[in-house]
């Protein structure tokens, strides 16, 4: 699997330099603008194509930094789980479903001592927040917290109207399922990594790309199973 | 006080959505948007655009009249929905405001340093020519149908690489465009999605310039491209890039058959 992935991965930037070079010899013979009709694309696929477009049309401004340390160029990187469920168009086979929950649990990092519920006042904040990671035009500042926007998918506390459903409702979560030990697991692996058990879910691996620290993912998860939380409270009563 | 009428506005679309013609609650809303204001504030853009379109301007001193937009010099009717497409002066797929700032370059000698070829978006102070005269352009297609030409090989690529740049997850929320645009009748906080894969919801979505209610001001095709690539925490998408239209040449496509807004008021 890996070594076919490279190879693709070499046949793409083979050809990449080739269009680059073909324009460079174009652009020194004579000054032309730059044009679709100079370079032959006609033996691209629709996938090479879309790849040279992110990468080497200068579409994206790949070069600006992040906030994790990298280049937009790293953010447009795909990679092992992006590729296989943006081809399988997130349906995967079984047999591919079945990989991407094993590799999706063994990505799992637990907290040192066990999972701990935070202070779910701060986790409704976090609950709440759409702001982290965006870079562009308007680039986040970090130094404020970053929110996991759960609701923009979820329903949470039955009092907020503001809320998506691309996700299911996860009001009253805590007070209909308890605080075990399994269900902390459970909440903290889906916030970490949703695909150990949903295989190319729509919400993101909170937990993997380090949207999320640990700290913010215990208040996140005390605002879902704290029985004072307001996601339970008015169930509890 | 904004905020609140259009929580009211998609609220009640979600309550009354059985009620009305269409059972798409993303149609239904805005529907009732379109009831609740009194006129588009689109038209007063349409309009400066529409001067400016016709004025003698630039180095060159003359006018847009003269500039191809696919069915011959100084044809607009009809002439966007039949965008993006291959044009051979510039050897390029072009989409329609990539296509004006063509204009303004070659025909009225206008350059890229130049305040109506470098304003690409308004702001609430200054509407940029630019959206004006895309609006008054757009709006000479109003009410037709959505059909992007397939002709050329170039604008089939460009098509077939939008598609995979739509369903294409990456960076830090692994977020591709069907992320949020594949399942029917879902909500993004208070904002119903519309679906890529139905015509009627979709040849509404793509109906840009559009005025924003919640931005007060008309918007482009182009800005609406870099606010999902932005919402998506991926890269900055540079303004008339070839990705760019290759999405857009993708999401016209699949709008193909439906009813274009144009202009359109949007939340
Ligand atoms: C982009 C949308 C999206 C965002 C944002 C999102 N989720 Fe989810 N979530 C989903 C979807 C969709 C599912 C259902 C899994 C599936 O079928 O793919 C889900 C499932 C879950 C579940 C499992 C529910 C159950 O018991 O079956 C939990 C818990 C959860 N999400 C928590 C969160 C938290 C906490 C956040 C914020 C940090 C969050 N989600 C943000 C889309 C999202
Ligand atoms: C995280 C979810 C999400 C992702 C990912 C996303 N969008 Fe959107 N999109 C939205 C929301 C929310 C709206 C606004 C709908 C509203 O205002 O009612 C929207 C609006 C739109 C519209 C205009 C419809 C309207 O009524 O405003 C188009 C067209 C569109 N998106 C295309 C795209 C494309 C193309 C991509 C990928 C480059 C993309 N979207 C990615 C959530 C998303």
């Amino acid at each position: 699997m890996n070594k076919q992935n490279n190879i693709v991965g070499h046949t793409l930037i083979a050809i990449g330099m080739a269009l680059v070079s073909v324009t460079l010899m174009a652009g020194c013979a004579q000054p032309r603008p730059d044009t679709q009709a100079e370079r032959d694309f006609s033996r691209l696929s629709p996938e090479a194509y879309a790849e040279y477009l992110i990468f080497r049309s200068g579409s994206f401004n790949l070069a600006q930094e992040t906030q994790e340390g990298g280049t937009a160029a790293d953010r447009m990187a795909q990679d092992v789980l992006q590729r296989m469920c943006s081809e399988a168009r997130n349906r995967p086979q079984p047999e591919m479903a079945v990989r991407i929950v094993g590799a999706a649990r063994d990505s799992i990092v637990y907290p040192e001592g066990g999972i701990q519920l935070g202070d779910w006042r701060q986790g409704a904040e976090l609950a709440r927040s759409g702001t982290g990671f965006r870079i562009g035009h308007n680039v986040d500042d970090h130094s404020r917290p970053v929110g996991g926007n759960c609701y923009a998918c979820h329903q949470l506390d039955p009092d907020e109207l503001g809320f998506g459903n691309l996700g299911p409702s996860l009001a009253a979560y805590g007070a209909l399922r308890g605080d075990s030990e399994a269900v902390r697991r459970f909440v903290y692996d889906m916030i970490y990594n949703p695909h150990s058990y949903f295989p190319c879910t729509q919400m993101p691996r909170f937990g993997v790309s380090q949207f999320l620290n640990q700290e913010s993912i215990s208040h996140i998860m005390a605002y879902l199973l704290d029985p004072q939380s307001p996601v339970n409270v008015r169930h509890s009563r | 006080m904004l905020k609140k009428f259009l929580a009211g506005v998609a609220l009640a679309g979600g309550l009354v959505g059985g009620a009305m013609a269409s059972d798409s609650p993303y149609l239904t809303g805005r529907e009732q948007l379109l009831m609740l204001a009194d006129d588009n504030p689109a038209e007063l853009t349409l309009w400066r655009g529409e001067e400016l379109f016709h004025e003698v301007r630039g180095p060159k001193n003359v006018s847009l009249e003269r500039c191809d937009f696919g069915l011959g010099p100084g044809v607009l009717k009809g002439a966007y929905v039949r965008m993006p497409r291959w044009f051979e002066d510039a050897g390029k797929v072009m989409d329609l405001e990539s296509r004006i700032i063509h204009c303004m370059k070659t025909l009225q000698g206008f350059t890229d340093e130049d305040d109506p070829v470098a304003r690409k978006h308004s702001s609430d102070t200054r509407e940029a020519d630019l959206v004006a005269i895309y609006t008054y352009v757009a709006s000479q297609s109003n009410g037709m149908k959505w059909n992007p030409p397939m002709n050329h090989p170039m604008e089939r690529l460009t098509r077939n690489a939008g598609e995979v740049l739509f369903h294409r997850r990456a960076g830090s929320m692994d977020f591709a465009c069907a992320t949020c645009h594949s399942t029917p009748r879902k909500r993004i906080r208070l904002s119903f999605l519309p679906v890529a894969s139905n015509v009627e919801e979709w040849s509404k979505a793509v109906s840009w310039p559009a005025y924003r209610i919640g931005h007060g001001v008309v918007r482009t095709s182009q800005h609406r491209v870099r606010g999902c690539y932005y919402q998506m925490r991926q890269a900055g998408i540079q303004f008339g890039s070839d990705a760019s239209i290759a999405i857009i040449s993708y999401w016209t496509h699949q709008a193909q058959g439906g009813v274009a807004t144009l202009p359109d008021l949007k939340r």
